[in-house]
Order: structure tokens, then sequence, then C-alpha cells
């Protein structure tokens, strides 16, 4: 008999059409089909539910059904069949009912629970185990490891909230207490409810009413756990227990982080290794009042076995949901890099006068280099841009300003006026110390060329002279709120080539520390013929060190 | 954490020297913490680049957002001890138009009076 899973055939053919009954026994649970009636229960074989208990009689009981609705029928058993914890001869059955046979702490049967994947059915399993009653020690500890168990094997797919309530619920079975209370530490360090429920049920999501002196009693000793009351708690919470007559038991469990440990020894406390609150999850916050119920008395074994169970659950379920974001985060990351690149794939335009060719190596899957180029009626303009920084704000800047730049220069503004505009978007927005070098180029149908450089590389002309460096520049964008724009203008020649490239290129290094630099730079695309031989020669340099920028080169050819 | 920051007072002035890396990150994030700090009792600061390596676009842009602030807390500072490198990247991003730089201490403390 195995635990029940999600390939168990039961719980599959349970979403069909006959009722299933789950069989709990021990800390294992078997699904049962109710296909057919009378369904037989007792402890002869031939039974289709067997349970081999002594105290279940041959012929026990059946489960029958009548224009629709199922019944349960004690067959005159020795010690009787009881639903919900009723002694019954016949009942109907409803979802989720809880069947004994004869024995009150053994197996049991829950009828036609909701359906769902294993996750669910473990849930109720839990439930159902919190649900038992306790009537001796050694069955405390017995009903506690099927609870932790069953909890464990819970972790692989629980959530956080939902393993709370059980650990709440849980304890609350266990210790006979009216209130309890799961809190775990904050990122400030602070303690937040994240759980409450009490003994009937209910959601508690007020805890004014607990005493806080107690719990950081608790978390500051190296103790376990710590049971008092709250005529000796500090604050307000206990003052006024005592004037309402509503003197309350307080056992509170500090939650600590699990660490790998040599088995305690009974009776001893675990040695402190980490300063106290250093490793503090969370804490347990239970309580009854004097005049309902004594806690004092709850045995020490299972208030130790609380704190380190539920300590280790909150840490296993944290870990499991710490997994999910980092994997959401993941993909969300993995949208808006593929994103990215459809914004950066350039469609260039054909143009008779020019000729365009622009390639990006990016080194991180998400990064701030790009280039673009717009061809309206009278012109050709290219630009390239790099935003400081990498990652995703980085990425998020750039296209911000790829549309912002494609958009004004299809709109034909002057080329200081554009800038000029992001460079006001942008300080006015207080990114921060973001900020883009960048430049456009723009190339008419008989060469003139004109240009605004702000904070970039300067751009390489090679013409049949040789590479000039067109020097005029202005500040980057985004850096000052009150920078001004000037651009440049010169001729070029058919067969003249402008290059532009980001600093990727001029500060790619080698292994000995040395930068690729301008005049390697200059050597090459004087002599080229091609980007992929000025990449070509970056990587011959570079021979083996890994780049540490996105480099960009795009060159633009003036045919005439 | 490569840079380490050193300061001391000259003439009324406060000079920082600056030694290392000026990058994003942990070391942009120093500069800028100090700078702040020495800005709530200072007007007259100079930086001392003597010692920086390499300056990146992240510790670019931290070095604006420093000037900017002091100019914004009506104090001034300059800088000093340009090497060739950081000199080429202030050149390039015309941020020499910006800063007042001087080519040694001296120059740049009479500058201040």
């Amino acid at each position: 008999m195995g635990f029940a899973s999600a390939s168990n055939p039961g719980l599959d053919k349970s979403s069909g059409i006959f009722p299933s009954l789950i069989l709990v026994q021990g800390n294992e649970q078997r699904a049962l089909l109710l296909d057919h009636t009378p369904f037989t229960v007792g402890r002869k074989v031939d039974k289709d539910l067997v349970i081999a208990d002594p105290r279940v009689s041959r012929d026990h009981a059946l489960i029958t059904t009548e224009q629709g609705a199922f019944f349960v029928q004690d067959q005159g058993s020795k010690h009787g069949t009881f639903v919900n914890g009723q002694k019954v001869e016949r009942q109907k059955l409803q979802r989720n009912d809880r069947l004994e046979f004869g024995v009150r702490d053994g197996a049991y049967v829950i009828f036609h629970p909701v359906h769902g994947v294993s996750n669910t059915a473990a849930r109720e399993f839990l439930s159902q185990i919190s649900g038992l009653q306790i009537s001796t020690d050694t069955t405390d500890l017995e009903k506690l490891t099927m609870f932790l168990d069953a909890a464990r094997k819970l972790n692989t797919t629980g959530v956080l909230d939902e393993i709370l309530v059980t650990v709440a619920e849980t304890t609350l079975k266990l210790t006979h207490a009216e209130r309890a209370f799961v809190f775990l530490k904050a990122e400030d360090g602070s303690l937040r409810l994240a759980a409450g429920r009490n003994s009937k049920g209910e959601e508690l999501i007020d805890d004014t009413t607990i005493s806080r002196s107690i719990l950081n009693e608790a978390l500051t000793s190296a103790s376990e756990f710590l049971v008092t009351d709250t005529s000796q708690s500090l604050d307000l919470a206990g003052r006024r227990s005592i004037v309402a007559y509503d003197l309350r038991t307080v056992i509170s469990i500090p939650l600590r982080k699990p660490q790998v440990q040599a088995a305690r020894r009974d009776g001893q406390f675990p040695q402190a290794s980490a300063p106290a609150g250093s490793d503090i999850l969370g804490a347990l916050y239970v309580d009854s009042r004097f005049a309902s119920r004594d806690i004092s008395s709850v045995s020490n074994d299972i208030l130790r076995a609380i704190a380190t169970e539920a300590a280790q659950l909150v840490e296993n379920a944290r870990l499991v949901q710490a997994e999910d974001e980092a994997r959401r985060y993941q993909q969300e990351l993995a949208i808006a890099s593929s994103m990215q690149q459809g914004l950066m794939a350039v469609h260039i335009p054909e143009v008779p006068f020019a000729r365009m060719a622009g390639r990006n190596l990016q080194c991180k899957e998400i990064g701030g280099d790009f280039f673009d180029a717009v061809s309206t009626e009278d012109h050709f303009a290219v630009f390239l841009a790099d935003v400081c920084g990498k990652g995703v704000s980085a990425a998020l800047l750039a296209s911000t300003l790829q549309g912002m730049v494609y958009s004004h220069l299809v709109a034909r503004m002057p080329l200081a006026e554009i800038v000029a505009a992001v460079n006001r978007f942008f300080t006015s927005k207080h990114l921060g110390e973001k900020y883009a070098t960048m430049i456009i180029a723009r190339i008419s149908p008989q060469g003139e060329l004109e240009y605004v450089n702000c904070g970039h590389v300067p751009p390489l002309v090679v013409s049949s002279q040789g590479v000039t460096r067109p020097d005029v520049g202005n500040l980057p964008v985004g850096l000052l709120a009150d920078a001004s724009y000037e651009s440049a203008r010169l001729q070029l020649q058919p067969g003249d080539r402008l290059i532009l490239v980001t600093d990727g290129v001029t500060e790619a290094e080698n292994a000995r520390g040395d930068f690729y630099d301008n005049p390697r730079l200059e050597e090459v695309a004087a002599r080229s013929s091609s980007l992929d031989e000025i990449f070509t020669s970056v990587a011959d340099f570079c021979s083996g060190t890994p780049l540490n920028d996105d480099c960009t080169v795009v060159e633009l050819v003036y045919t005439g | 954490m490569n840079l380490k920051l050193e300061s001391k007072t000259a003439g009324g002035v406060t000079v920082v020297r600056c030694i290392g890396r000026i990058i994003f990150g942990e070391e942009a994030a120093a500069l800028r913490a100090s700078l702040k700090n020495i800005l709530s009792t200072s007007k007259k600061i100079l930086l001392d680049l003597s010692d920086v390596s390499y300056i990146d676009s992240g510790g670019l842009g931290t070095l604006v957002g420093v000037y900017s602030s002091a100019r914004a807390a009506g104090a001034d500072i300059k800088l000093t001890g340009l090497s060739q490198r950081v000199r080429d990247v202030l050149q390039i991003t015309k941020l020499v138009t910006v800063f007042e730089v001087y080519d040694s201490e001296q120059k740049a403390l009479a500058a201040f009076r």
C-alpha cells in the first residue's frame, strides 16, 4: 500500500462517475472506488474493504445506495460503526464524512472527498489526522509522526499559506489549546502574523491580544519553547487579561532555521551556535484561557517535536516558494530578452545612394547597446546608442531611447533638437544616474552628412585620403538637465564610409590588460571592406579573454 | 571592493583622494555616500583621481551625479590628477567642459580662493 500520488489510478478514476473512498491506515492512504453496491466492509478477506483489526467485526458494515444517495449500514458489529465520531446504525453519507469501523484510533475512511490532484488528497489527509482524538501520550507521538510524514510529502507541492494553516491547526489539536498563531519573520526582522486558527476552526486575523513580550522572550532565549502565562507578560495584553479574568497559558515556540546538528540528548537544550535571533524563521504562539483548558502540561516531547518539524516545514515551504519565484523571474527575463531582440532587429532600408550594415555582439542576455536606421523622403539616417549599465534597466532605457529617436527621425526633426528632447525626457524623469551616449548621422543623396555626437566614441570617416575622426561632440543624454547640443556637417564623396562603434570595441581587453583602442581600430577600418573584419580583429586581439561589454559596429557607405 | 577614499583638509578645501576603480556597484555607491557626507560640512571639494586606474560608465554617472548634488547644495567640486585614460573619457563625453580640471593639487587649491 503506497502513499497516494497523482499516478494512483484510484484517484484518477475518482473524477468520474463513482465516488471514492480514501482509506487512511497508519501513515499511508489508499483510494478505493465505490463502483458497486452493496460495498462490504469487515475483517473477512472476501470483503470489498478488508480491515485486519481484531476490533473490526467479520461482517462489520455495508455501504449501499438508494435513489442516488449513499448510506452506511452497521451489520450488528461488536464495536459499532461511526460517522464523524458519532455511532450510527444507518446514516446517509455526505461528502468528506469520516467513517470508522469498530475502532476510534485506527484506520478510517473518508467518503467521496473533494476531487483533485494528490496535493488536495494530502491536505485532506493532513486535516483528518489533525482531527483525530488523542488519548494517550504514546498515541500523541504516533499521530505527530504521521502528521510530520504527510506534511513533508506535502512540501514538494505545497504552498506556504496552506502549510502554515495546517501547522496552526495541528498544533491546536496536539496541544488542546484554544488559539494558535503562526508568525513569520519579515524582511525587516519583525514578526508578522501569517496564520491564525482557534479550536473551533475559525480563522484568526487579529493578533492584538497576544503578548509580544512573551513572544520576544521566547525568541531571544536559546530554548526550544516557553510555557508561561499572561500574568508574566510585560505588555498591555497581559495586564488586560488579568483585569478581565482572562488569564491565559501561553506556549511560545520559536521556529529556528534547521541546521545539521548532532542528535540532541533528551532533556538538553540545543547549543546556540549562532547569535540568538539570526536563525529565527518565525514563531508559534499558542494559548488557552485558564478557565477553559490547562495546556501547561502538554508533553515536552510534543512541543520539542513541533518546534523542530514546524520550522523544517516553514523553511522547506519558503525554499519552494523562492524557487517558484526565481523560475517565474527567469521566464519574465526570457520574454523581455526576446522582446528586446525583436526591437533590435534592424530592418535596413534600401536607398539608391547609400548602403548600411550593422552588427551587435552582446555579451549578456540583455543589454544597452543598440542601433537602428530610418529612411525618409530626403535622407537616410542611422543612429547608435550605448545606455550605461547592463541588464534589465539598461535595456528598458535603450528601448525607450530607440523609440524616441526613431520617431523624431521619421518626423524629420533637426538632429540637435532630437537629442535635446531625449535629454529633457530622461533628466526630468529622475532615473538616478542613468544616461546614454549616442550618435545620430543623417546623409542626403548628395552626400551631405550631418551628425550629432552625444558623449560617444567619435565616428570614423574612411576615404581615399585615409581615416579621420570628426570630433564635434556634446554631453551624453540624460546626465545634465541644462546641457545644450550642436550638430556638425561634412561632405562625403562616393565610396566614403562612415563607421560608428561603441566603446565595447575600443575598450576590449586582452589578457595583458591592454585596450584595443583607437589606433588599431583606425588601422583595421582603413584596410577592411566588411564589418566582420573589424570583429575578427577585435577577437584576435582579445584571443580568449571574454568581452566585458557589448560591441556594436555600424557602417554607412555613401555610394552616390 | 576596489576603491579606497582618503580625505584631508588643505586651505579650507576638503581633498578626497580616490584610489582604485570608480565603477558600477559598491565602488560608485561608496563614492556617492562619502561625498554626500562631506557635502554636509564642506562647500569646497577637490577630487584627486591620480590613483584611479579606471572609470566605467557607471562611475562616470556617479561622478556627474555627485557634481550635480554639490552644485545643488551650493558647493563646488574640482578635479585633479587625471590619468590619460580618464582624461580621454572626460574628453569624449565632453565632461571636461563641465568639470574644472587642474594639473596639480596646488593649482586646484589656488583656484578655490
